[in-house]
């Protein structure tokens, strides 16, 4: 995989006031707005699927993949911007993923409404990416054939595909939403699963 | 006595003249001409100043404030409200500057009434107009059938027989009473082309709308004014020259007695308004007159009596104010010679000549004439000794007073206390007697001068709204613009009681129920809260939207200028911020009101905060630049598309 290239910040990310919570309600909903679209796109640049929230939880390193491709810190200089020397607190930093995920964009890993330090960023669903998985699967006329896991994430077969190299728990999400659909059946233990496609 | 027109300040109360001590204030009165109401003047309040009484109105104060001079009343009368009618305080006038021009018969009495006075030697009038037959008049001698003219001022209405009259020009003797007033009689109705309307007064061209024909002449008329009216409307119509009723010498029109042999002229002067009106039968209850009064005004000759009706009160304070006011006459002491000095027997005593002379009398003219460089000097020094005396006469009162202030003190103070624990029990009297022996102290408040009867407070805050209002819009002293045309309430109660001098300070409740008075009042400044609660004073033309444009325009500016230091973002795009600080030095404010300032934009979404290291800042605001009202929520449209496929398919 490319590196993705620097990733193009908005206007707003050197913008100082853009880092401080506004007091205004309407400059408000607009600052998470921005914000919410910020990470969107960050993630998606960068093919972050799960964000940590603060620096603290990018050393414990369990979160962060080796087959991911490293942007220098990654998050890092999301809700900080170097150039004008200034970060998004915690708190505000939380608000903005609240926001996302009332719009069912973000999800906190530790799961249920746990507040963790990991949150899942959904540039993607994982309805949109069983989308993807099916439609690949349609294409290449692999409809009824078992496939592991692993296999559609890393083999060789799915090299270009949208989801090569995605992260596994997310597709088993993704894989559990075909399931629920009647599209697919996902049997085996644990490290060696595997699907099978209707 | 003029009703004319006057200056209103800003804050809409007369402007006051030199000297001019105000001493009351009545508000719900009405104005009459004589019998009748001034129309555009029934609605306002009156003052009562030492020089004059205004009347500003409630409706227009720009169009209908009039005032009339003081020194124009003859005397005043007062008359006690009866069922209907309200308390009224009648103002009569004394006779006009022209009939120095005449010789006043020294025996008219004041019995008579006032209006003789008016009545004396106003040669003011329209030529159309019936003349005063006294002028022209003329009245045959019997015995040496000299035809002689009858003094100008002579009235047979009001001639008795203490009527001085003169004797025959070519025989010298005195003629009868009875014989004069035959010949003004018949002089008058020969002349009139009218009947009945014998006029005792000058004829005024005035715009009167009635004319009382019971007003017929006859000697021992009715003690009240007489009224002056039109026989019909007419329209003066100056001749190019004058001719003298005595000598028939053409004079010219604005001359007042004939070249010649010195007869009064009735004069053709008269000014371009002069404009007979019409005259209108009213049958409202209240005569009014025709036209407003600000016409009339311009007539020269005697008005009417004015009446001040007070329909809310305050009447018996008024009159008892008016009558110390008319013995007091301060307006005379405008044009008093000032203080003799006290003699300077010993400046320059034998110096040059007739200071001898000098010295023993005791005279302080310097009187040394010596020219060349002594001279000056000798005039400086005697400047100089001028200056200390004055200074050292002057402030000899005020160590009096020093030295008697403690015990002056303590006497204000003991009434105060003595007041007190009477309470609401007090009595009237007790009251009363407080408040005189307050005034007489020099203690007057604004309280007084308001009265304290009806309304209440009501008068006596709208009073010190007005005040303050002047008091913030006076440009000598700039207050609100030193301030930045706006300033917080409690810096305007510091600054207002400063400037009181230690006298009558106004308490903060009176001071903010006064600010909340001026909305209402029309007043150019006005109370504006903020949205922490606040309360600044400002302009009246001052909005939100001219600050914000102000604000704005200052910031977009900054995008220009680089900032002093290097700064990390890009400030051609984004400006900078700006603190409180910032602001306040810029439109000279004070940084309470520039915080507020500044947060009333932000809620306005023009501006938009952040907080540094460096404090609180606010930037324009490029957050929401409006592309986000249009975005549409993903979660919401998709739970729109199911609704829509479920009402589709029936199912809802």
């Amino acid at each position: 995989t490319t590196s993705p290239g620097p990733f193009p910040f908005p206007r707003e990310y050197f913008f100082p006031p853009f880092f401080t919570r506004q007091t205004n309600l309407t400059t408000h909903h607009a600052q998470l707005t921005k914000w919410s679209a910020l990470v969107l796109s960050y993630c998606r640049h960068h093919r972050i699927f799960k964000l940590p929230l603060s620096p603290a939880s990018t050393t414990t390193g369990t979160s962060t993949t080796a087959d991911k491709p490293i942007s220098a810190t990654p998050g890092e200089d999301l809700f900080y911007s170097p150039k004008i020397n200034r970060r998004l607190s915690l708190v505000d930093t939380r608000e903005v993923i609240n926001f996302l995920k009332k719009d069912g964009r973000a999800e906190y890993v530790a799961g249920g409404d746990k507040e963790g330090d990991v949150v899942w960023i959904y540039w993607r669903t994982p309805e949109e990416w069983a989308t993807l998985v099916e439609g690949w699967v349609e294409e290449t006329g692999q409809k009824g054939s078992v496939l592991t896991l692993y296999e559609l994430t890393e083999g060789e077969g799915t090299r270009g595909t949208e989801f090569h190299g995605m992260d596994s728990e997310l597709l088993q999400k993704a894989l559990s939403v075909l399931v629920k659909r009647g599209k697919a059946q996902i049997f085996g233990q644990e490290d060696s699963q595997g699907v099978k496609f209707f | 006595m003029f009703l004319k027109q006057i200056d209103l300040t800003t804050a809409l109360r007369p402007a006051y003249l030199p000297d001019e001590d105000l001493l009351f204030v009545q508000d719900n009165v009405g104005l009459y001409e004589g019998k009748y109401k001034v129309p555009n003047q029934q609605n306002g309040q009156v003052y009562l100043t030492s020089h004059r009484v205004c009347y500003v109105d409630k409706a227009e104060p720009r169009k209908h404030s009039v005032a009339l001079d003081l020194k124009d009343v003859e005397r005043y009368e007062f008359y006690a409200g009866f069922l209907k009618s309200s308390a009224k305080i009648t103002l009569i006038p004394k006779a006009t500057k022209r009939s120095s021009l005449q010789p006043r018969p020294p025996g008219i009495t004041p019995g008579t009434g006032s209006s003789s006075v008016t009545r004396t030697g106003s040669p003011v009038r329209a030529p159309p107009m019936k003349p005063p037959p006294a002028s022209t008049a003329t009245w045959v001698c019997t015995i040496c059938s000299f035809s002689n003219p009858v003094p100008s001022n002579f009235d047979p209405s009001t001639a008795s027989a203490h009527t001085p009259l003169p004797p025959c020009l070519a025989c010298g003797i005195k003629p009868t009473l009875a014989h004069i007033l035959k010949a003004s009689i018949s002089n008058a109705t020969s002349r009139q082309p009218a009947p009945t309307l014998y006029t005792p007064l000058p004829v005024r061209p005035r715009p009167v709308s009635e004319f009382s024909a019971a007003q017929i002449s006859a000697p021992g008329l009715p003690s009240t004014p007489g009224r002056g009216t039109n026989s019909s409307p007419r329209t003066s119509d100056p001749d190019a020259s004058f001719q003298c009723p005595r000598c028939t010498f053409l004079n010219h029109p604005s001359l007042l007695s004939c070249e010649i042999c010195g007869a009064p002229l009735i004069s053709h002067d008269l000014p371009a308004e002069f404009n007979q009106q019409a005259r209108t039968e009213t049958d409202s209850p209240g005569p009014f007159l025709s036209t407003p009064l600000s016409a009339a005004a311009h007539s020269l000759d005697t008005p009417e009596s004015v009446k001040v009706s007070f329909r809310g009160g305050g009447e018996k304070i008024f009159y008892e104010r008016l009558k110390g006011c008319m013995t007091q006459r301060k307006w005379l002491l405008q044009g008093a010679p000032p203080i003799p000095r006290s003699s300077r027997s010993d400046s320059l005593g034998g110096n040059g000549t007739g200071t001898g002379a000098d010295a023993g009398t005791g005279s302080p003219v310097e009187r040394v004439k010596v020219a060349g460089i002594a001279g000056l000097e000798r005039r400086g020094q005697a400047m100089r000794k001028n200056n200390e005396l004055v200074i050292g006469s002057a402030f000899e009162d005020l160590e009096a007073l020093m030295a008697s202030a403690k015990d002056i003190v303590a006497l204000a103070e003991r009434f105060a206390r003595q007041v007190q624990p009477g309470g609401a029990g007090g009595s009237a009297s007790e009251t009363a007697l407080l408040a005189e022996s307050a005034s007489q102290l020099g203690l007057i408040t604004t309280k007084d001068i308001v009265g304290t009867s009806g309304g209440g407070d009501s008068l006596y805050l709208s009073e010190l709204a007005r005040n303050l209002a002047e008091f913030l819009t006076d440009d000598g002293r700039g207050v609100l613009k030193r301030a930045g045309g706006i300033m917080s309430l409690v810096d305007l109660w510091a600054v207002f009681n400063r400037a009181r001098g230690g006298v009558e300070l106004v308490s903060p409740s009176d001071f903010e129920k006064a600010a909340n008075l001026w909305e209402k009042l029309g007043l150019p400044v006005r109370l504006r809260t903020f949205k922490s609660g606040v309360k600044v004073v400002q302009g009246k033309d001052r909005t939100d939207e001219t600050t914000i444009r102000a604000l704005l325009a200052w910031m977009k500016d900054l995008h220009e200028f680089p900032p002093d230091r290097d700064v990390e973002w890009d400030w051609r795009e984004f400006g900078r911020g700006v603190t409180a600080r910032d602001v306040a030095e810029r439109f000279g404010w004070s940084i309470g009101v520039a915080e507020e300032e500044l947060e009333m934009a932000e809620e306005k979404g023009v501006l938009c905060r952040e907080e540094g290291i460096e404090g609180l800042k606010f930037w324009e605001n490029f957050i929401d630049t409006g592309e986000g009202k249009s975005r549409p929520n993903e979660a919401k449209e998709s739970h729109d598309k199911i609704m829509k496929a479920l009402k589709e398919g029936g199912f809802l």
